[in-house]
């Protein structure tokens, strides 16, 4: 009894020195300078009017809504404010998408190009709401380029290289292993939950991660990823045996549309 | 803790072991900083040396051992989450410092108490810390 007594002590004596301690604002004590949520709306916001600037912008609604509808599909099904990510579609043969700070999601149109279904788009879709949901975006940035510069960049005072800088380590250069497994398990929760095939994903990354070294040139999103087939791997792993009764939002007539019209801005 | 004459009389090598007990674990906090299990692991080695030693040694290798075990628990979850804000998806936050001044604060408090038994001990007397104490009572047969 006086031995058990004697742990209660103990543990109230460490949990209160806790309590105690969490009523102090730390962050502002030690000035540490974590970027603010206005600082990454203004970064992502500039990173975005520089891309748009050289990329040719998609406002076709014959392509825009179907992705939308994806994106809501993902969303809803995982409490996710769809509202909340500006997704842009960009004329690009690359097979890729990217997020930006400030939830700004960009899809190229070789993605679409290149999928044979919507879960291989679904798939790449949600490994980038991944990387929002989790925050990875700042984290990289933060870790590529340095808390400084990114401010610099915020408040519009940094120059053209330091974004292009910014840009090339969004869009063409994978997360450490440990992010990009963490945004792929994810994405394969949020798959599971909007009931979309997860196969599909993992087959993507295999037939991308199998194609000639010729056809790498167009394929960013998974030549800059770590191993494809190793991805595949524990993908099907994280699905389990269970199966999911999947439903299509697309099916494959529209997605045949979207890849004509995208065709059509081509001619 | 308190500091206690006992009834028989400790030999000379006696305390030099039991104090070494407390010096193995100081030792050890600083080559095997900042994995806390190996300071652990070299005050469970020792007590496994002097299972066969007298009372007074076993008690003190027990005391020694049963204090880093109790910290080990919430140093891990302290490295594990700072390890997470490096390397994973988790960010500073004033939380995160609560918890770590809080281990700061109860390791620092250790440390001092571990070199004080040490001295006292390798005088030969017979230091008793609050709750390690009455367990070590318990689990340490005369």
């Amino acid at each position: 009894m006086k031995i058990l007594s004697q742990i209660f002590l103990m543990l109230v004596l460490f949990f209160g020195c806790i309590f105690l301690l969490q009523k102090v604002d730390w962050m502002s004590l030690l000035n540490i300078n974590q970027v603010s949520k206005s600082s990454e709306e203004k970064l992502g916001d500039t990173i975005w009017e520089y891309i748009k600037n050289d990329a040719k912008e998609i406002e076709n609604k014959g392509l825009s809504e179907p992705i939308d509808s994806l994106i809501q599909k993902i969303c809803g099904a995982n409490d996710i404010d769809a509202n909340q990510l500006k997704v842009h579609l960009i004329y690009n043969n690359e097979v890729n998408a990217f997020a930006l700070p400030n939830n700004h999601l960009v899809v190229y149109t070789g993605l679409i190009l290149a999928a044979e279904n919507e879960g291989e788009i679904c798939g790449v879709l949600g490994h980038e709401i991944a990387h929002i949901e989790l925050k990875h975006v700042m984290k990289k940035l933060v870790k590529e380029m340095g808390l400084s510069i990114l401010l610099s960049l915020a408040s519009g005072s940094g120059n053209g290289d330091k974004l292009k800088e910014a840009i090339k380590y969004l869009s063409s250069s994978a997360y450490d292993r440990t992010l990009e497994r963490e945004a792929d398990l994810k994405s394969v929760k949020y798959m599971q939950k909007a009931k979309i095939d997860v196969e599909q994903y993992a087959a993507f990354l295999y037939r991308l991660g199998s194609d000639e070294p010729e056809a790498m040139k167009y394929l960013s999103w998974v030549s800059t990823h770590p191993d494809s087939r190793e991805r595949a791997n524990y993908i099907l792993a994280q699905r389990g045996m269970g199966k999911i009764k999947c439903q299509a939002v697309l099916g494959p007539q529209s997605l045949q549309q979207m890849k004509d019209l995208i065709e059509g801005i081509n001619n | 803790m308190e500091n206690q004459t006992q009834a028989w009389i400790v030999k000379e090598d006696e305390a030099e072991k039991a104090s070494n007990a407390y010096l193995m674990s100081l030792i050890a906090i600083i080559a095997g900083l900042p994995l806390p299990i190996i300071n652990l692991i070299a005050t469970l080695i020792f007590y496994l040396g002097n299972r066969k030693g007298t009372y007074f040694i076993r008690w003190h290798c027990l005391q020694a051992l049963l204090s880093q075990l109790s910290l080990l628990f919430a140093n891990s979850y302290g490295f594990w989450w700072t390890i997470y804000i490096i390397f994973g998806s988790d960010h500073l936050s004033s939380n995160y410092f609560a918890y770590i001044f809080t281990l700061i604060i109860f390791n620092v408090v250790e440390f001092i108490a571990t070199i004080y038994t040490a001295i006292q001990t390798r005088k030969g007397k017979h230091v008793r810390w609050f709750l390690y104490a009455d367990i070590c009572d318990l689990l340490c047969k005369k």
